[in-house]
């Protein structure tokens, strides 16, 4: 077993720990560690697989931004912040659902070819090119739909609504 | 970086899908919801970079990382539409478990 395979059982193992525990969790702000972890094990993954901006986006997007935006929501909906949630069970139906789901992507994973290349590693420049380039719409739709987000989210949050 | 398997990677993929099914269908914070569907979405997106990492022979998979980068954009968008509906949904009823906004149910 090679180093790299190593390090991505490793990062996987962590991955589903981490994921499990965020949801787990009673303290709202614990599940916010977790979730930090979480991203920044994502990111981990990214650089393995020689995707530099994507590791560094990952990064700056979700271990930053989003942690601090969901840290900020909790910060504002409680009135203390350590407070603990209520304990809800763990129905026998949606954990049959995620084990169902689990098991149906798994055995499709035989009709794959087994690919013996090696990893595929792009430079930035490559990157930048082929999304201003082939991928310039989906940037643009990106665009629209932050603007159209960002209006939304300002008319929900505005004070004196009716 | 020659013996990465792939199906190694989509079964880790295919996980953190079903931890995230699994949320989405227990909590009932909104705000770990949100979190659950970060953590699905974030699955989608590995994939992406799997299969822009792994391409066929003779193509270029690049368009996947670019996908990526599009999908990072949507989900923090996501979030932001999100937490905005949270402090809605804190200033209209006082709390934000999802069982307690059911305006609409008949």
């Amino acid at each position: 077993m090679s180093l790299e395979e190593l390090a991505f059982l490793a990062l996987a193992l962590v991955a589903v720990v981490t994921a499990l525990a965020a949801l787990l969790v009673r303290e709202l702000v614990h599940t916010i560690l977790w979730i930090a972890m979480f991203f920044v094990d994502l990111a981990a993954i990214y650089f393995l697989l020689d995707a530099p901006f994507l590791g560094v986006l990952q990064l700056g997007v979700y271990a930053g931004a989003v942690t601090i935006l969901l840290l900020f929501g909790i910060m504002v909906t409680r009135k203390r912040i350590f407070a603990r949630e209520a304990a809800t069970g763990i129905g026998p139906v949606p954990l049959a659902l995620a084990i169902v789901t689990f098991i149906f992507l798994i055995s499709a994973l035989g009709e794959l070819p087994q690919s013996e290349t090696a990893v595929a590693s792009y430079d930035p420049t490559a990157l930048s090119v082929n999304l201003f380039g082939p991928n310039g719409a989906w940037l643009l739709l990106l665009g629209l739909i932050m603007l159209a987000g960002v209006s939304g989210a300002i008319y929900l949050v505005r004070e004196g609504r009716d | 970086m020659t013996d990465l398997a792939l199906p190694g990677f989509l079964a880790l993929s295919a996980a953190l899908l079903g931890v995230g099914i699994f949320g989405i269908l227990t909590r009932r914070n909104f705000i770990l919801l949100l979190i659950a569907v970060e953590i699905a979405m974030n699955a989608a997106i590995l994939n992406f970079v799997y299969f822009a990492a792994f391409p066929a022979n003779g193509a270029t998979g690049i368009s996947g990382q670019s996908i990526a980068v599009v999908l990072i954009g949507f989900a923090a968008t996501e979030v932001a539409v999100g937490l905005a509906i949270v402090l809605a949904l804190n200033r209209l009823k006082g709390t934000i478990n999802v069982a307690q906004a059911n305006d609409l149910k008949l």
